[in-house]
This record gives structure tokens, C-alpha cells and sequence, in this order.
């Protein structure tokens, strides 16, 4: 439909064209047969200097193709720019998050020294609960051995877990951990814990599991912290089968 | 453990601990520092402040079993409880 509405337009152009050229010719011959005046030769050529003129428009659309080449040119490199970005922007986010800490990712700079040169901040003292979970096909009894301890940020802290293999196989099991509040994960830092290596335990074999943490000091100064007294420390074990290892959480 | 699904939520990405996994006490060599230390928190009400000493001992105990890599305990934040025995040293020694 729109092929045919294209191929009139184009038509209806033409004729109008060839109709006024004919008009012109048509009336310079009866003009001048009217009034024996020779007007055709003004007609023909339409306006004085014709050869400047064309001369004149050439450069005009010489001029406006550099203009459009010039603007095709910034366009092209923009789109190239945006594409881009778009494959850059992956690992400058990344980069982002770590130096702001956003979202519970890792603050690039936790390290040793941090742990030996804090100080604990007496007056803001925490509960840290604890609980133990077992996926439905580990028969492992998994429990804390302590249900809460009351800890300061910038000071170690010990907890024990235990784990008890009813079965007569030895049993493989790897573990994970989640902190609530989610926002406080951010400052509890794990020294050594029993997380995301296989532990294994031979038949009706008793162990204890110790973590040692510690919470960041700038936790006191976390305007979003203000409200939070106490953080729940979450273990989960599930079973690991021979040599799969659960890959280690993070960019590193 | 959050439920699947949560496309749109943040999601805890857990980090691995800074020194590793603690090898597992098989024998239960530290048992007894262990003891101590969970007497310790149920007297004091669970105020781990107060029982940083027997946590120390734990520790070492582990280091000592080759169940824990050897470090300075100054770099697992026992500072403190370091500098206090030198003191006291100090003073004893005129």
C-alpha cells in the first residue's frame, strides 16, 4: 500500500514537471507569435549568468555534504563511544563498589593491620546471636555452643559451633554463612572461620567448630548502624560431594 | 538463607574469611583450653570482653598443635592482653 502511495507521489511529480516545462514552451511560442517578441531565448536561459550559478550551488551542496560527512563522523564515534562504555562499565562499577562498600561487597583495604591496630569501641557493646542450619539431606547435628555472645567493635572475638556425625560413613560437608542485618555484613570480618572448605567427619566423630571475628570499628560510625544492637551470625552445612568445591564467593 | 527468586533485591554475597578454614580438631587436643573458655563466657554472662584471655589460650593451644598457622598474636587483635605481662615484667624488674 505504502509502494503504490510512493509510486504516485513520484508520478504525480513527474507529470507536473514535464506539464509545466511543456506551459513554459508552450506559452513563450504563443507569446511570441502574439507579440512577435522573441522571449525564448529569456526563457531558456531563466536567469542571468547561469554558468556562476550552477557554479554557486554546486559549492553550496559541496558545503553541506562536508557538513553532513563531518556530522555523520561526531555521530558514528558517539555510538562507538556508547558501546563502549557499556562493555567498560562492568568493571568500573565493580571498582565502584569496592571503594564505596556498596551493598555488602567487600571494602578493598581489609587487611592485617587493621586487626592489629584497632581499638575497641568500649561503649557501643553488641549481641551477636548465633544459629546453625543442615541441609535436609546432611544428618550431621549441627549446633552452637553458645546462643549469644556480647562483643564491641574493633575487639577478636571466639565462638564455637559443634558438629556430631551419627552415621557410620564418613561425611563430607561444606558450609556458607549469612549475617542479618544485611547492611551489617559489610563491617563483620571473619578471621579463620570452618566456612567454604570441606570438612569432613568419620563415623560418630564429635568436633568443635571455632570462628573468630571480629566487627569492624567503623561500625560505630555508620549513621545506619545506629539502631543495630544485634546481628545474627547464620551457619548452613550442606553436603559436599567428593572433590566438588564450592566456588569462593566474590571477585577475587 | 534467602529463597530463590530475589532477582531484584540485593543478594549477601558471604566473604571468605581473612586467614581461611580452621583445620578441624579431629583429637580434640584444645578441648580442655575450650572448656575453659565456654566456663568462662556462662559466668560472665556471655561478655566476650571478659574472656579474651582464655580465648588467647585456646588459640595458642591450636598454634601450638599445628591446627593454626603461627602468628604474632598482636596481629589477631590481642595487643592489649600482650602489653599488660610486659608491663607487669617491667615493673617486678627494678
Amino acid at each position: 500500500m505504502l509502494l503504490s502511495f510512493a509510486i504516485r507521489k513520484c508520478c504525480a511529480k513527474h507529470c507536473v514537471q514535464l506539464a509545466k516545462n511543456l506551459n513554459v514552451r508552450g506559452l513563450a511560442t504563443s507569446s511570441s507569435q502574439l507579440f512577435g517578441r522573441r522571449t525564448s531565448q529569456r526563457f531558456v536561459n531563466q536567469t542571468r549568468g547561469a554558468k556562476t550559478n550552477r557554479k554557486k550551488t554546486q559549492n553550496q551542496e559541496d558545503d553541506w555534504k562536508q557538513r553532513n560527512k563531518t556530522a555523520l563522523t561526531y555521530i558514528a564515534a558517539a555510538g562507538v563511544g556508547m558501546i563502549g562504555l557499556t562493555y567498560a562499565s562492568v568493571p568500573l562499577y565493580r571498582l565502584y563498589c569496592q571503594a564505596t562498600g556498596l551493598g555488602g561487597t567487600a571494602i578493598a583495604g581489609h587487611d592485617g593491620e587493621l586487626v592489629e591496630t584497632m581499638k575497641p569501641v568500649k561503649d557501643r557493646v553488641i549481641k551477636v546471636t548465633f544459629n546453625a542450619d543442615t541441609h535436609a539431606s546432611l544428618q550431621w547435628n549441627f549446633r552452637p555452643q553458645q546462643s549469644e555472645i556480647y562483643v564491641v567493635p574493633g575487639e577478636t572475638a571466639l565462638a564455637f559451633y559443634k558438629a556430631r556425625n551419627p552415621t557410620d560413613k564418613p561425611v563430607i560437608g561444606i558450609s556458607t554463612y549469612s549475617i542479618v542485618p544485611f547492611d551489617a555484613g559489610q563491617y563483620f570480618n571473619k578471621i579463620q572461620c570452618f566456612c567454604f572448605e570441606e570438612q569432613r567427619l568419620n563415623p560418630y566423630e564429635e568436633v568443635d567448630m571455632p570462628v573468630f571475628f571480629y566487627i569492624d570499628p567503623e561500625f560505630d560510625e555508620d549513621p545506619r548502624m545506629a539502631w543495630v544492637d544485634s546481628i545474627t551470625l547464620s551457619y548452613t552445612f550442606f553436603e559436599a560431594k567428593d572433590g566438588q568445591k564450592l566456588p569462593l564467593p566474590g571477585y577475587s | 538463607m534467602s529463597t530463590a527468586m530475589n532477582f531484584g533485591n540485593k543478594t549477601f554475597k558471604p566473604r571468605p574469611p581473612d586467614k581461611g578454614s580452621f583445620p578441624l580438631d579431629h583429637f580434640g587436643d584444645c578441648k580442655s583450653f575450650k572448656e575453659k573458655f565456654m566456663r568462662c563466657l556462662s559466668d560472665n554472662n556471655f561478655d566476650n570482653s571478659l574472656c579474651r584471655i582464655q580465648s588467647k589460650e585456646y588459640l595458642e593451644c591450636r598454634m601450638e598443635r599445628q591446627l593454626m598457622a603461627k602468628e604474632p598474636l598482636e596481629k589477631l587483635g590481642f595487643k592489649d592482653l600482650m602489653d599488660q605481662p610486659q608491663a607487669q615484667n617491667k615493673e617486678a624488674n627494678p
